[in-house]
């Protein structure tokens, strides 16, 4: 089909889609975007969301992604996040866990400026990994 | 005399017994794990591949790219990151490497960055400087501590601590082969070779957001940290063959040496009944 480009998910744990979807949306590290089918040649690093892709049948499936870059070349679109996780795989109560695990910590004040950064990060990623797996 | 070096000779048997025992045990562990391993290996491989072409492309077809990862650095000095095993008795994995490593950096300037106990070890026996020992651990380094080390690096490299980075690991080859093998990591010289640029003429035009730097910035970190977890996962199903191997021959030697003792033990055994019997013979005809 004209209106379907062909999407690549690469992981360091191997290989987490492949296959052609019709819209690709996703946050990248300067806000969301979505690609379309011959989208410009295209290049961006990923930030931290949750993403959407509208399969070939027109059906969503959504996961958290984190990091990583995408590229667009040629109607052929590689996202290699450093994580990606299909929402039905997210282990909500390990997410919740971990964000009340960080939100007590930073309610501490001794928190070295590293520390804190580090805890905020982890409590990013639990949001995320949350309000993707509602969807 | 005879009873006595028989019984020397049981207490060995006994003794290589046991010692097989750990062997053979060791090899069953390092088999069962190895196929563990191996896969998480060969799954990592397929994101380094697709993540090298795409900088490779931006490098390629970018005309104006100023990163301070692709300019070779002005500081002679290089950084190693050694990636050895936890653990001993696994044939030469870890000599191996130390020796292939040694010849690596032979008449340079350097520090370390070891991962593995071994390698930690080794290096502060030899007084290397040490750039952190914090990743004394190899089987329980994370994707993410593996984050953390390559941001920790491009930092080092960007303030100029260093002017290389190289990695020295222990390559996969089969279960019966593994290859010390070390190779650059920064700078990313090899990604504007002119020779890989076959088309010049058809330049793709690129939209990069925000900024083709900025997109390559935030991409060489999380390369390196792609890199670093594939040649950990690598190097730990070399060090699991390697052991194998090791406990396989430690296993056959002790099965051959009880064989050797078996019969030595059977042939004074023998020899005492014979010499008793003509004991026996020899008083019973004396008297």
């Amino acid at each position: 089909m004209a209106n379907t480009f062909h999407l690549k998910i690469v992981t360091v744990d191997g290989l987490a889609y492949e296959g052609d979807v019709q819209r690709l949306m996703f946050r990248s590290t300067h806000g969301d975007l979505a690609i379309l089918a011959r989208h410009i040649n295209y290049c961006t690093a990923v930030g931290m969301g949750t993403a959407h892709v509208i399969m070939e049948d027109g059906s969503e499936r959504t996961a958290a992604c984190i990091g990583g870059m995408c590229s667009m070349m040629d109607n052929e679109c590689h996202l290699l996040p450093t994580t990606w996780e299909w929402s039905e795989d997210i282990d909500v109560e390990r997410a919740e866990a971990a964000k009340a695990r960080a939100e007590s910590k930073l309610r501490e004040d001794k928190l070295s400026e590293e520390a804190r950064l580090l805890t905020e990060a982890k409590l990013y990623r639990a949001l995320v990994r949350i309000g993707s797996a509602r969807h | 005399m005879a009873a006595a070096n028989m019984k020397a000779v049981k207490l060995r048997i006994k003794s290589v017994q046991n010692t097989m025992q750990i062997t053979k045990a060791m090899q069953l562990v390092a088999a069962s794990k190895l196929r563990k391993a191996k896969d998480k290996a060969m799954q990592s491989k397929p994101y380094l591949r697709t993540m090298k072409r795409t900088l490779t492309t931006i490098a390629n077809e970018n005309t104006d790219f100023q990163s301070p990862f692709t300019k070779p650095g002005t500081n002679p000095k290089r950084l190693f990151i050694v990636i050895a095993g936890d653990r001993g008795l696994a044939g030469g994995y870890n000599a191996n490497l130390f020796k292939f490593t040694e010849k690596e950096m032979e008449g340079q300037d350097y520090a370390v960055l070891p991962i593995g106990k071994k390698a930690v070890e080794y290096f502060r026996h030899r007084n290397a400087e040490i750039f952190t020992d914090e990743y004394a651990e190899v089987a329980v380094v994370t994707i993410s501590e593996c984050f953390r080390i390559a941001k920790s690096v491009c930092e080092a490299y960007e303030a100029g601590k260093f002017g290389h980075v190289s990695m020295c690991y222990t390559n996969f080859v089969s279960m019966m082969s593994q290859v010390p093998k070390s190779s650059a990591l920064l700078p990313l010289s090899d990604f504007e070779n002119p020779e890989e640029d076959q088309e010049p003429a058809v330049k793709n035009l690129i939209l990069y957001e925000p900024s083709g730097e900025e997109v390559f910035n935030t991409i060489v970190p999380e390369y390196l940290a792609g890199i670093l977890y594939t040649s950990i996962n690598v190097s730990v199903a070399s060090e699991l063959a390697a052991r194998r191997t090791a406990m396989e021959a430690a296993t056959d030697n002790a099965s051959e040496m009880i064989e050797n003792l078996s019969l030595f033990y059977n042939r004074a055994r023998q020899a005492s009944i014979t010499q008793e019997i003509t004991e026996i013979v020899a008083g019973a005809e004396g008297a």
